[in-house]
């Protein structure tokens, strides 16, 4: 599959490979702005190593990726945050020592401009950027309604909160590109309503959003377009409707269900 | 900010909430008047070795802050502390002015010095940074007796300038460096909510998530040895100020160890009452057990196995109460 350049979050002939075992084999995939993108998979088909291939944690051993037409090939994990493309994690990367504020906060570095005297000693500039950072984060937690949790430590709050606090985070900076690994995973119904509103809400013609999920119903509803990935190849991609009716994604499915 | 940051300079959260803490806040003014008062009661060689103790709370902070922002430990502060040190004398000697000149020149001394080591060394960690910072401290003394000309070889040299006129030396020795520790301390509660600090915190906890965020491990690195060598620079040149001289001697292999066992000793905190305990122990428990010859090798031993222990911090830092497990 060739994309015309330009358009969205794209990754080309992607492989990927840990010693003898190949994770990701020639995917593909185009992201495009204004629209909620899917990916599902079952467990260990490498919804989390093409994030890690995407967002410069892993490096692929073939293929390329590009964001809104600038290769990113060759760039950290660093450098494409500054292209303005956050993520969660599937495994909660809370820091323990800092509040779910201030770990919210940390998701908003980038967009801090003050230096390293001012780090030391409080200056005027210094304080109003800190208001200004406080307050767009405290948006954040509040979009997801966990504002009065602000104040906690990770380890005194629950996994649900704590799940919603990597989203926060991610959309806090207000990023061109937003990738979530597991969005909903041990979020009650109450909990993922809210998070469904607040995606949907989030949505920008000009956002890229890409949400990995277990949760079929979530998928469905959410995204216009889905991806399928089963053991390291991408196996469908189209509309809910399509995959809903897609013959190796039902195969896949049933199987891994007979499996269980 | 209020001095009363000083009491818990990593919990800031905490002090939105709950009684208890304002007995914390007030136990520390209430630390702070009694420092203040501590001369009128303490003179001679007490008041001495309790500015020498204060200097060294500083030095102790700056190992502290290393392990606390950066997860590394370095046995080869000393090396940082020596250049604070003699950058207040040679300014004496060579230009004749005080540290009201070298102080803020020590800073930026120790920032040129940690940055060029942590640059190089940006991709160590663990036991290999550590082993490269003893290297400094092994080369120091070698340093300073080969560039006798400016450090005066083993004599050293005598730094006598004071800061204050008129003000007795004694006197100047000690509220000089305790304002500074003071400062110090309100300075790293700043920095605990500082952008910087989160990011430094954050890239220690969950290094690849924070790079993520656009913090890269190297950029956490140098940052957090530069400002730690900084630190170490201006509690140097506290110490070169508060015992009026400077030698190889003050600067050994084993006063790099001993900074380190004061971070151990004050459970890594960056509080004013941590720091002091610190400070304290690796001063004025080798001064006063020199007098008896015999426990010197046995102490050297109790500080090797605390540097054992604080290789191990992140371990250790578990069994503090209050704190959790990572
Ligand atoms: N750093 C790594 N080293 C070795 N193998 C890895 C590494 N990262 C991932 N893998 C392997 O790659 C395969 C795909 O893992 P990945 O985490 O991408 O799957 P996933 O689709 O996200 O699964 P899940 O639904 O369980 O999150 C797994 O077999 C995993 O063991
Ligand atoms: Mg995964």
């Amino acid at each position: 599959m060739t994309v015309a350049a330009g358009s969205g979050l794209v990754a080309d002939g992607i492989s990927l490979g840990f010693g003898g075992l190949q994770v990701l084999s020639d995917v593909s995939l185009t992201l495009r702005p204004g629209v909620i993108t899917g990916l599902i998979g079952p467990n260990g088909a490498g919804k989390t190593s093409l994030f890690n291939c995407l967002t410069g944690l892993y490096r692929g051993q073939r293929g390329h990726s590009s964001f809104a037409g600038r290769p990113l090939d060759g760039m950290g994990p660093a450098q494409r945050a500054g292209c303005g493309i956050t993520r969660s994690f599937q495994n909660l990367a809370m820091c323990p020592d800092l509040s779910l504020l201030e770990n919210v906060l940390v998701g908003l570095t980038l967009k801090r401009r003050s230096g390293w005297f001012s780090a030391f000693v409080p200056t005027p500039a210094q304080r109003a950027e800190q208001q200004d950072t406080e307050r767009r984060a405290m948006a954040a937690l509040n979009e997801l309604g966990i504002a009065s949790a602000a104040h906690q430590k990770p380890s005194d709050l629950p996994p649900g909160t704590l799940r919603l606090a990597e989203i926060a985070r991610a959309i806090a900076s207000e990023p061109r590109a937003i990738l979530l690994d597991e969005p909903a995973a041990g979020l009650n119904a109450v909990e993922t309503r809210d998070l469904i509103r607040a995606l949907k809400r989030l949505m920008r013609p000009d956002l890229v959003l890409l949400v990995v999920e277990h949760d079929m119903d979530l998928i469905m509803e959410l995204c216009e377009h889905i991806y399928v990935l089963n053991f390291g190849k991408m196996i469908a991609d189209g509309t809910p409707a399509e995959i809903r009716a897609h013959p190796d994604v039902i195969r896949v499915y049933l199987g891994d269900d007979a499996d269980d | 900010m209020a001095v009363s940051d000083l009491a818990h300079a990593s919990k800031v959260s905490a002090s939105a909430r709950g009684g208890h803490v304002d007995i914390a806040r007030l136990s520390v003014l209430a630390l702070v008047a009694v420092l203040a008062l501590l001369p009128l009661l303490a003179g001679g060689f007490l008041l001495y070795s309790l500015s020498l103790s204060i200097a060294n709370a500083v030095a102790v902070l700056s190992v502290s802050m290393l392990v606390r922002y950066g997860g590394e430990v370095s046995i080869g502060h000393s090396f940082f502390v020596a250049l604070g040190a003699y950058a207040v004398a040679i300014v004496e000697h060579r230009l004749g002015l005080s540290i009201a000149v070298s102080l803020p020149l020590a800073i930026l001394l120790g920032a040129g010095g940690g940055f060029i080591f942590a640059f190089p060394s940006r991709r160590l960690s663990g036991i290999y940074l550590a082993v490269a910072t003893m290297a400094l401290a092994l080369a120091l003394p070698e340093i300073l007796i080969g560039f006798e000309k400016f450090t005066g070889g083993f004599e050293g040299l005598y730094i006598a300038q004071d800061l204050v006129p008129g003000v007795s030396k004694a006197l100047q020795r000690y509220y000089v460096t305790l304002v500074v520790l003071i400062v110090v301390c309100l300075a790293l509660a700043h920095f605990r909510k500082s952008a910087q600090g989160l990011a430094l915190l954050m890239a220690q906890a969950q290094p690849r998530a924070a790079e993520a965020m656009g913090i890269t491990r190297s950029w956490a690195r140098i940052s957090i040895f530069t400002v730690s060598a900084a630190l170490a620079s201006l509690a140097g040149a506290l110490t070169g100020f508060a015992s009026s001289t400077v030698s190889p001697n003050s600067f050994t292999f084993f006063s790099g160890v001993f900074l380190l066992v004061g971070s151990v000793v004050s459970l890594n905190r960056l509080s004013l009452p941590a720091a002091l305990v610190g400070g304290a122990f690796i001063t004025l428990v080798p001064t006063y057990l020199a007098k008896a010859g015999d426990w010197v090798p046995i102490l050297y031993g109790v500080a090797l196995v605390a540097v054992t222990l604080a290789a191990n911090a992140g371990d250790l830092r578990r069994f503090v109460p209050g704190r959790r497990a990572r």
